[in-house]
């Protein structure tokens, strides 16, 4: 199944299990079924519960914001995680810290789901992958979609959690298969989920045992998949073998199935696709360098697209965004 | 035979899932009728026949299928489908017998070495450790292993690792030296395996040594193979783990020094010198024509070429590579783990871990005039 529909599915699923869920977002309503059709036919079969919004990015988050502290599950969509600038104070001034300014009498559970990332030619305000804005922010969960994660399993969790969320959906991921682990495998490399306290996933692929690879690769979302299949075919073609750790929460991160794999590899790359500088991979870099200074064989790498504005030429973006040949290349000189 | 492909300009969806046929497979179809509906994650798209003919399916109702791939074929007669459908039939068929997952290293060593890679049991990716294991798995069962020869009284009997040439040069130092006879050799590569090098028998892997120690076959072992300084060190490593002594090879017409103290494990070449107090580790291999002037002191699993010439209270760490015709200045320490190209003159010391490069003289060959 295409991640957009399983998406879909598990939004439907979310409003059936739990009447308090409730969609927010612009054109969310049939016939559009929002801009990237996750929310399609949702707003026909429940009707009320799925409202299309007026274009104010600030007033979507605001209302779930008020919708949250009044006891329900806002699920709010921003149609593209560039505008998530202009819901940028109600959820790190207000949404993120309600709970612990009011000494845990309230809570205040927003979802903030928001389609990111470039690759479509869609320009410097439409193909950016600002969540690491949102990273290390106080008491916000950062969770992002990937093809090896179950999104109804994902939801679910976050549901039966009080912490507010901001979920990363890959645009380039909508309408691919998801690969999730069946028998401890995945399109024959090994699969191994580890399930965080809160009920969130993290999944290790690796196309022999851990024993084998002398490279760990973290990535989540769009670069987790090129990292899956660079990473499959030099294993298939050449015997290089890395393992892949794909994290379904990126801030806080569960270190614990990272810290199994570099224990072994002795040797990280972290992937992704938001700008380099003060980054995600900067954070794994600065806390895998200091728990085991002295075990690794050489310094951890960081891949992360140019630090510059994103192009509308899809020739000049592919320029400078994370692709399928930058992150092989990252790959090949993390397992020189 | 013409492919049909979706008409889309969708640019968010690489896959599309097929609603329905409107036409069956392998029926007559009109140019523009349409034939099947696509539904992307943008929009139900019709697909036309884009000329007319006999349609043949290439995806059913239901299934995901790729944008940039044919979802039907159109062929000018049923007898082009029919041979079409057949050959597609036959492909199929060949791809699924294909076995099982190998990388591809895995297949080419498992051709060269005449293994069946459906032999390899399991459902993991199977990798050219594994071919190769299987290779000597099979092979020790075929192979009558011989055994060690008896030795001759009072000399210490030697079992060497590593069935190369290095070999041919340590059980030729034995022989001159007389201060142990070669008994046995090992060697991980099964195809060396019932041979034999200089008359001493090739009589199995790694394995058999510690076996063979265990029912006092041999004395001491020495490491034959000159190049490698990894297998070395990890050979070295695996006979402390048995308990395996090692036993110097130390050529007579070597010149020793007096206050000059050798480790175990030693091969030491033809005409090499050993100045006043210099002390040599463990497992060094040597070549000829090495002189070590007075008080160097040199690590262990050290290999070098032939000709390397230093001056006084030279250092050399562990593992430390070097090649062919080196000279030293005194008092330089190379670390460990550091490599000398050929040719290098070494003025000053290097540290651990780093390699000594040197402009290549190239030999310039010119036909006689």
């Amino acid at each position: 199944m295409i991640a957009a529909r399983a998406m879909g599915d598990a939004l439907r699923a979310a409003l059936e299990e739990d009447c308090r869920v409730i969609l927010l977002g612009e054109d969310l309503v049939d016939p559009y079924g929002g801009a990237f059709k996750v929310t399609r036919g949702l707003s026909t079969d429940f009707p009320g519960r799925v409202r299309s919004t007026p274009v104010s990015e600030g007033a979507i988050v605001g209302l779930s914001a008020g919708l949250a502290l009044s006891g329900y599950r806002p699920i709010a969509e921003i149609m593209f995680g560039d505008f998530l600038t202009l819901c940028f104070d109600q959820i790190v001034n207000h949404i993120a810290k309600y709970e612990a300014m009011y000494n845990g009498k309230v809570t205040c559970p927003v979802i903030v789901r928001t389609p990111s990332g470039g690759g479509r030619g869609y320009g410097p305000t439409h193909s950016q992958s600002l969540e690491k804005h949102f990273l290390g922010v106080p008491h916000l969960r950062v969770v992002a979609g990937s093809l090896v994660h179950d999104p109804a399993a994902i939801l679910r969790a976050l549901l039966a959690q009080d912490s507010p969320v901001l979920l990363i959906e890959h645009k380039l991921l909508y309408p691919l298969h998801l690969m999730l682990p069946a028998g401890g495998r995945i399109e024959g490399d090994i699969a191994e989920v580890h399930i965080s306290a809160d009920g969130l996933p993290t999944v290790s692929i690796r196309p022999v045992p851990r024993e084998d690879c002398w490279f760990t690769v973290l990535a989540y979302g769009y670069q987790a998949e090129l990292a899956r299949r660079v990473l499959s075919r030099l294993a298939v073609e050449e015997e290089i073998f890395g393992e892949l750790v794909v994290p379904s929460q990126i801030s806080p991160l569960d270190w614990e199935p990272i810290d199994a794999s570099v224990s072994v590899t002795r040797s990280l790359l972290v992937i992704e696709e938001g700008v380099e500088g003060f980054t995600w991979g900067s954070e794994a870099a600065a806390r895998i360098s200091s728990c085991f200074f002295g075990e690794l064989r050489r310094p951890v790498a960081t891949a992360a697209s140019a630090p510059t504005v994103i192009p509308t030429s899809k020739m000049l973006e592919a320029g400078m965004l994370m692709t399928s040949e930058r992150v092989e290349q990252a790959i090949r000189q993390a397992a020189a | 035979m013409k492919p049909v492909l979706v008409p889309t300009t969708d640019v968010n969806s690489e896959t599309g899932l097929l609603l329905a046929w409107h036409v069956g497979d392998r029926s007559e179809v009109q140019a523009g009728e349409t034939i099947a509906e696509i539904e992307t994650s943008k929009a139900i798209i019709e697909v036309p026949a884009p000329e007319g003919g006999f349609l043949l399916y290439a995806a059913r109702e239901g299934a995901e299928v790729r944008l940039t791939e044919p979802v039907a074929r159109l062929f000018a007669d049923v007898g082009a489908l029919e041979a079409y459908a057949e050959e597609e039939h036959r492909r199929r068929a060949e791809a699924a017998a294909s076995g099982p997952r190998a990388t591809a290293p895995a297949r080419r060593r498992a051709e060269e070495l005449g293994v069946d890679l459906a032999s390899i049991g399991g459902d993991s990716l199977i990798t050219v450790g594994m071919v190769e294991a299987a290779a000597a798995a099979a092979t020790t069962a075929t192979i009558e292993l011989p055994d060690p020869l008896p030795g001759v009284a009072a000399l210490p009997r030697i079992a060497l690792i590593g069935a190369g040439l290095g070999a041919t040069q340590v059980i030729d130092i034995l022989q001159a030296a007389e201060s142990g006879t070669a008994v046995a050799i090992v060697d991980d590569d099964a195809s060396r395996w019932a041979g034999e090098v200089m008359g001493v028998p090739v009589v199995g892997g790694f394995e058999r040594l510690v076996t063979l120690f265990g029912k006092g076959a041999f004395d001491a072992a020495i490491i034959a193979i000159s190049t490698s300084v990894p297998a070395r060190a990890r050979l070295r490593a695996a006979l402390g783990a048995n308990g395996i002594p090692l036993a110097n090879a130390i050529d007579p017409t070597a010149r020793i020094a007096a206050d000059v103290t050798f480790g175990t494990g030693n091969v030491v070449c033809a005409l090499c010198h050993f100045g006043v107090g210099t002390v040599v580790g463990d497992n060094n291999f040597l070549s000829a024509f090495n002189s070590y002037d007075h008080h160097n002191r040199l690590g262990s699993d050290i290999s070098t070429g032939p000709a390397c010439t230093t001056s006084g209270l030279v250092v050399l760490g562990d593992r430390v590579r070097l090649g062919t015709g080196i000279y030293m200045e005194p008092h330089v320490e190379l670390g460990d783990d550091v490599q000398v190209a050929s040719g290098s003159v070494i003025v000053a010391s290097v540290p651990a871990g780093h390699a000594v490069k040197r402009r290549t003289v190239t030999t310039v060959v010119v036909p006689r005039r």
